[in-house]
């Protein structure tokens, strides 16, 4: 349709950019097409400008090209408050359409013939117009929707009404949504169009759109920040980029058909967790009002995905949304989404064939063949990267030993860390503390292993100290039964027999609490009721899981997650933080969920028992206002508090014990809290 | 502790026979605490524990002496008198088995044979008939029939062993089986049937007494209840599909045989191959040539007369619930296959599925308190979404026709049957339709899915039953509002007019309405009215249309009576379950509702939204027409599978935490 939607008229301007458009192959560089672009935009602005100027002046004020985007809204605006008050209603409430706009042209532009209009079939589409043309008493607007673009050559015989038909061309601008009624058919040139005998405004857009001149897809919209914030914007005005989430809908679609087709059953788990496990994360606290307790975002889903193993779902899987309190980058977004899967009576070999078969199969049917074209980060050349079943295997230790060309010390070796950090220094790494067997070992594997890969490979048989989860290798001492894919350096998935032995899970647990008070802040946390469920009974079981957000970039050809997320998270510009703090209500200092609004306290009479009481509610669960350090807050309030009768305080129990605690400072030192 | 009452056994059908036989022998165990090998076999495992390293993985401990799994049965007395006996009912019953599949039929030549037997069953103790390694010893029969009477007579209440004392004893068989080198937690299993699929092939095949020996099936799943006798056993094995009998003997298993006495317990995963045949009373059966344990459980499964009373237990603990309860797992199982099905429907309209963010900066799209959070790295106050309302409407804006979210949602809300912090929607939006069109589209959804899922229209849901036969009852607001207070029309009342809103106040307050004096408008009282009026009554389907513009800032006007908008919920069982407008397109509009907002919000309703300028800005591109649907998921399961709480539906509720320290 690029091609075929290019005006029909044959103007000068529009004509030589025709052709220069057809002389160009795609694959041009980006630098010179944009320039091109923007001369020829430049061109046809003047053009516009001769054009309107040679226009008669039925209205110089919407004749004449405004440029300044404030002036431009502003005029829109007042031109929809004009139509409200002529009574024409700029906002209907329903627009029948027969076709969508790619069903439309699938129908019809086959059955139409050149210079022809079927005028038996009379039939409704709606769009945004994303450009119109005027030629004499001619309008061509192009109209797109769902994808897809098609042309509305609207003439006056066709139309019927004529004072109708001016007085709705004068109303659309550029960027109004739009129903067309009319005849499909062909203009004379073979410009496949619909011929309107009503045109009707379903939605006005009051501002002026940043569309893409010449012939680039990308349109002026290129502004990184613009893109993801204004993501409908991006959507509008950028053609190419409602494919990226077309492909993340049918990666979705298609793990689900390949887990349905194998029994699986999917589960929805919790995502807010009284104890963020499954994975190492820092999480997201947030606190439940009503229960009085804090409440972590899940990390991962997997022990929960277990629990229901061990009550007899065999197969289960979760596609979902996770959470990690993580900085932003090229890969990483504080949520996320994430399939795992879990097989009872499967074992970590079993999964390694079953990841081959999805992920090929994904690569296959998406992108038509097993070889994609992949460029891992900005600016890098693009790779070719094969995911031709079936992938390399790679186990980590002699993979390491062997790349390194060393022998790695063993897992009970007293001085495994030290020696571990000698070899990092051999090699000029840095690690950040605590330098623990696992983190040393991490990184000698992401500098040996990780980055030398980009062909879909598994690294496999991790040792156990880097996997708390995982089951001990059945015939490899220290090791266990795990896999990570990686593909371009890239991690993919990550799977393993899971530990069902509840014995040597609570000691593992144990294990990653002693690094955890070691300073090691991404250590797992001692899960008791998960021991538990384990005691009951988890069949052997195969468990998987495969990160949605990373297949999408590479099935897509995007190396920034930001591409393949609608909304990604952004830190809101100054503009967003200033209306915010503007719209919400007014915060106390501390600012964090455990804090009571102290509003609520400021000039309220404290021996009324009814405060009292609120209180009381608020203060369950918290040792102080703001949660677990003393503050201003509390001395003064305590002061007001203390003006009550005793025994009010005393039928208050978290009134009683917050005084009595406070109690204990002396009032100087009370006095000296900020 | 009475350990030896038939009664008691009678008194417990099905798995808790499990659960108790071992017991006997346990108890005898545990009760030489002092000097008894198992006290030794459980320290061991406590050490063990404590001083878990990769050194010294147990399984690892390759040959030291058995000493633990022997001593065990050391502290069981002999039970050769009592095999003897068994063997011997076990011969006479297969000789008047044999006679009569030779054709012998008659009562008169069996009748001697069944006396015999009759007579051999005679001398078994009452008690073990069940048991070969229970004590036989007389003397030991008698103390523990003294101690049965004597507790008797004291009324004591029952005794069991407590969860720990059996936890001690299953960990001390994991260590005997480590001992004798096999690993109590394996690794796979091939898998080539199941218990459904066994009794569908067998289905009106296989007569009592046969089996297909050319058969070779693998089966997998948990002991349900244990049954030994002597060089026989049956088992009840319960996979994801069903229950099948298991049956084992020493003839086919040879020294394999003892290890199936010794280690297993009810509770336990195994994995069985052998052939399949149907038992004398007709029961189909696999025939295990084969055994293998798969996955010891240290804790034994719920007693019903204890575990499965306490229903926060069942919430808590899900994974019992779901292996006692058959029922729970068919209600997840539905779960699915409605989300499923929801997901094939709207794939196959042309709806695109979307994730939207979880973690927001400004709330909207509902009125509802927000959880808040905080993102350290940037330094960002962030809340959990209350609704997917905005930014699917964005996407229309983008030039997406048809999309959809389903996923989960999040209100900082008390707990009850009704409500969880956190629970699951579905959100869609369709360019040019409007709410009559959406109203069609959830008739069609959910009869689609519950004809698919209920295998019919008419649903039982506690004391009701349903029907879903279209078209639904579609009534205004207003007219339902009237039949309740007959003598009143709300909309007579002028909304320009101040003393309109006292009249209403006055009339609500007459009809018994609560909450009614803090409202500020004519459409919050008749909202509050129907609320409190008409919902719990509303049991079949009804679509309530057409609602005030003051509680409803997402609605577009309707577009011919004045101070409502284009709105529906549907209601069923009492219960909303389904809400949709013609959405608000016109951003003047749009800023006007939001500002009465956050008027409402600055005058302390928690539930109120902000002013959403990007929002707003949004919709000064345009959006078209579009008509939008959110749908309750957990509370439509709950009607497809007639559960009355949302937690019979969530798989793991949000529970108070559990104040008794587990």
């Amino acid at each position: 349709m690029t091609e075929d939607s290019t005006p029909a008229p044959a103007e000068a301007a529009t004509a030589e950019v025709h052709l220069d458009e057809h002389g160009q192959p795609l694959s041009k560089n980006a630098l010179k097409k944009k320039l091109k672009a923007e001369a020829a935009a430049k061109k046809k602005a003047e053009k516009d400008a001769a054009k309107a100027a040679a226009a008669p002046a039925n209205s110089k004020k919407e004749e004449v090209e405004i440029t300044d985007p404030h002036l431009y809204t502003e005029n829109r605006r007042n031109a929809v408050a004009q139509m409200e008050r002529e009574g024409f209603n700029p906002y209907p409430h329903k627009f029948h359409v027969d076709y969508r706009i790619p069903d439309f042209i699938q129908e019809y532009e086959a059955k139409t013939t050149d210079g022809e209009k079927l005028q038996d079939k009379q039939v409704s589409i709606a769009g945004r117009v994303v450009s119109i043309r005027r030629q004499g008493k001619l309008y061509f607007d192009d109209l797109r929707g769902d994808g897809a673009q098609v042309q509305v050559m609207s003439d006056p015989q066709t139309y019927g009404d004529e004072e109708a038909f001016q007085k709705i061309h004068k109303i659309i601008k550029n960027g109004d949504i739009i129903g067309v009624t009319g005849y499909p058919g062909k203009s004379k040139k073979g410009e496949f169009s619909i011929f309107p005998t009503k045109i009707e405004l379903l939605s006005p857009c009051l501002h002026m759109l940043p569309f893409a001149k010449g012939d680039s897809n990308m349109g002026g919209l290129t502004n990184m920040e613009t893109r993801y914030r204004q993501r409908y914007l991006d959507l509008i005005v950028n053609k190419e980029i409602r494919d990226v989430f077309g492909i993340r809908a049918s990666i979705i679609t298609e793990i689900r058909k390949f887990l349905d087709d194998r029994h699986f059953l999917e589960v929805e788990t919790p995502m807010m967790n009284m104890i963020p496990g499954g994975a190492v994360a820092k999480p997201f606290i947030t606190y439940h009002n009503d229960l009085s307790m804090d409440l972590y975002l899940r990390i991962a889903p997997e022990l929960y995905l277990k629990m229901l193993v061990i009550g007899g779902l065999d197969r289960v899987y979760e596609i979902g949304r996770q959470f990690r309190n993580e900085g932003i980058d090229l890969t990483h977004n504080p949520e996320f989404t994430t399939l795992e899967f879990y097989q009872a009576y499967a074992d970590y070999n079993d999964l390694m064939d079953m990841c081959e078969e999805l992920v090929s199969g994904l690569v296959k049917k998406i992108c038509g063949s097993y070889k994609i074209k992949y460029s891992p980060k900005p600016g890098l050349p693009e790779v070719e990267i094969d995911f031709t079943p079936p992938f390399k295997r790679i186990s980590m230790i002699e993979g390491l030993e062997e790349a390194m060309k060393t022998k790695l010390p063993e897992m009970d070796d007293p001085e495994v860390e030290a020696k571990l950090l000698e070899l990092l220094k051999e090699h000029d790494l840095e690690c950040t503390p605590p330098h623990t067997t696992a983190r040393l070992l991490d990184t000698l594997v992401g500098e040996f292993l990780e980055d030398n890969i980009i062909h879909p490979t598994f690294i496999t048989e991790h040792p156990q100290i880097m996997s708390p989860l995982a089951k001990y290798h059945r015939s490899k001492k220290f090791l266990t039964e795990r896999f990570e894919l990686f593909a371009a350096g890239r991690e993919l998935a990550n799977a393993y027999t899971e530990l069902n032995n509840p014995v040597i899970q609570y000691n593992l647990f144990l294990e990653q609490a002693k690094a955890g008070s070691a300073g090691d802040d991404e250590a797992m946390v001692m899960d008791d009721s998960f021991v538990t469920a384990l005691e009951h009974g988890l069949p052997p079981t195969g468990g998987f899981g495969l990160g949605i957000d990373r297949l999408t970039m590479f099935l897509s050809n995007k190396n920034n997650i930001k591409e393949v997320l609608l909304f990604p998270a952004m830190k809101p510009s100054d503009d967003q933080m200033a209306l915010i703090a503007k719209n919400a209500p007014k915060k106390d200092a501390t600012n964090t969920n455990m804090s009571i609004n102290m509003a609520h306290y400021s000039s309220a009479d404290m021996t009324n028992e009814d405060v009292l009481e609120r209180l009381n509610n608020d203060l369950a669960g918290k040792a102080f206002v703001h949660g677990i350090s003393p503050t201003k807050d509390d001395a003064k309030l305590l002061e007001k508090v203390l003006k009550a009768d005793e025994s009010v305080i005393a039928s208050q129990p978290n009134v009683l014990a917050w005084t009595k605690l406070l109690g204990m400072f002396t009032p100087e030192i009370r006095a000296s809290w900020s | 502790m009475i350990l030896s009452s038939s009664k008691i056994l009678f008194r417990r059908p099905g798995f808790f026979v499990t659960a108790f036989v071992p017991q006997s022998q346990l108890r005898s165990i545990v009760s030489q605490k002092t000097t008894g090998t198992v006290t030794g076999t459980a320290s061991h495992v406590r050490s063990s524990r404590g001083s878990y390293g990769f050194s010294n993985r147990l399984r690892y401990l390759a040959s030291s002496s058995s000493n633990s799994s022997t001593e065990i049965h050391e502290t069981t007395p002999s039970s050769s008198s009592l095999e003897e006996l068994n063997q011997k009912i076990k011969d006479k019953g297969d000789e008047i088995r044999q006679l009569k599949a030779d054709g012998v039929v008659d009562k008169d030549s069996l009748a001697p044979h069944v006396e015999e037997l009759l007579a051999l069953k005679a001398q078994l103790p009452p008690e073990e008939t069940t048991k070969a390694t229970t004590p036989t010893s007389k003397q030991k029969k008698d103390t523990l029939k003294q101690t049965h009477q004597k507790q008797k007579n004291e009324k004591e209440p029952e005794k069991e062993l407590t969860e720990s004392e059996i936890k001690t004893v299953r960990l001390a068989k994991v260590e005997a089986m480590r001992d004798a080198k096999v690993e109590p937690f394996e690794y796979s299993f091939d898998v080539t049937t199941s218990a459904a699929k066994l009794m569908l092939d067998y289905k009106d095949k296989l007569e009592p007494g046969e089996e297909d020996e050319t058969s070779d099936v693998a089966v997998a799943g948990r002991i349900m209840t244990r049954r030994v006798f002597g060089k026989l056993a049956f088992f009840s094995l319960q996979d994801e599909s069903g229950t099948i009998q298991l049956q084992f003997d020493k003839k086919r298993l040879g020294e394999e045989f003892q290890g199936l006495k010794d280690w297993t317990d009810g509770g336990d995963i195994v994995g069985v191959r052998g052939t399949v045949r149907r038992t004398d009373k007709g029961e189909l059966t696999v025939y295990a040539k084969e055994w293998k344990m798969l996955t010891k459980a240290v804790l034994p499964l719920p007693d019903k007369y204890h575990g499965l009373q306490d229903i926060t237990k069942r919430y808590r603990q899900r994974h019992v619930d779901l292996i006692v309860n058959p029922d729970v797992r068919d209600t997840f199982r539905k779960r699915a296959k409605i989300t499923s099905m929801m997901r094939r429907l709207l794939d196959d309209m042309g709806f695109l599925e979307i994730e939207t963010p979880v973690l927001h900066t400004q709330s909207g799209g509902a009125e509802a308190k927000p959880f808040e959070t905080f993102h350290n790295s940037m330094d960002m106050d962030l809340t959990l979404r209350i609704a997917t309302e905005l930014h699917l409407k964005r996407l229309i804006i983008g030039g997406f026709e048809k999309v959809y979210e389903l996923g989960r949602i999040f209100r900082n809300e008390g707990i009850s049957t009704r409500h969880n912090p956190e629970f699951t929607s579905i959100e869609l939006y369709q360019a040019y339709a409007d709410y009559e069109d959406m109203m069609d589209l959830t008739e069609q959804l959910v009869c689609t899915i519950a004809e698919e899922v209920c295998g019919g229209l008419e649903l039982p849901y506690g004391d009701f039953t349903v029907s879903l036969h279209r078209p639904w009852r579609r009534v205004t607001m207003h007219d339902i509002v009237k039949e309740e207070i007959p003598d009143f029309d709300f909309a007579a009342l002028d909304p320009d007019d101040p003393e309109s809103l006292n009249k209403a106040k006055e009339v609500a307050m007459a009809a018994g309405v609560d909450g009614i004096a803090k409202l500020n408008s004519v459409g919050e009282v008749l909202n509050t009215c129907f609320e409190e009026l008409c919902e719990p009554k509303l049991i079949q389907p009804t679509f309530v249309i057409d609602y005030p513009v003051e509680v409803s800032p997402l609605a577009k006007p309707h577009r011919s009576k004045p101070a409502l908008v284009e709105r529906f919920e549907l209601f069923a069982v009492g219960r909303e379950h389904a809400n949709s407008f013609s959405e608000l397109t016109d951003p003047v509009d749009q800023r006007k509702r939001f500002e009465a907002q956050a008027a409402k919000k600055a005058a302390g309703d928690e539930e109120a939204c902000d002013v959403d300028e990007d929002f707003l800005l949004a919709l000064e591109q345009g959006m078209p027409p579009t008509g939008g649907l959110g749908i309750g998921i957990d509370r439509l399961i709950m009607l497809l599978t007639n559960s009355p709480s949302i937690r019979d539906v969530i798989a793991f509720p949000l529970l108070r935490p559990n104040t008794d320290g587990k």
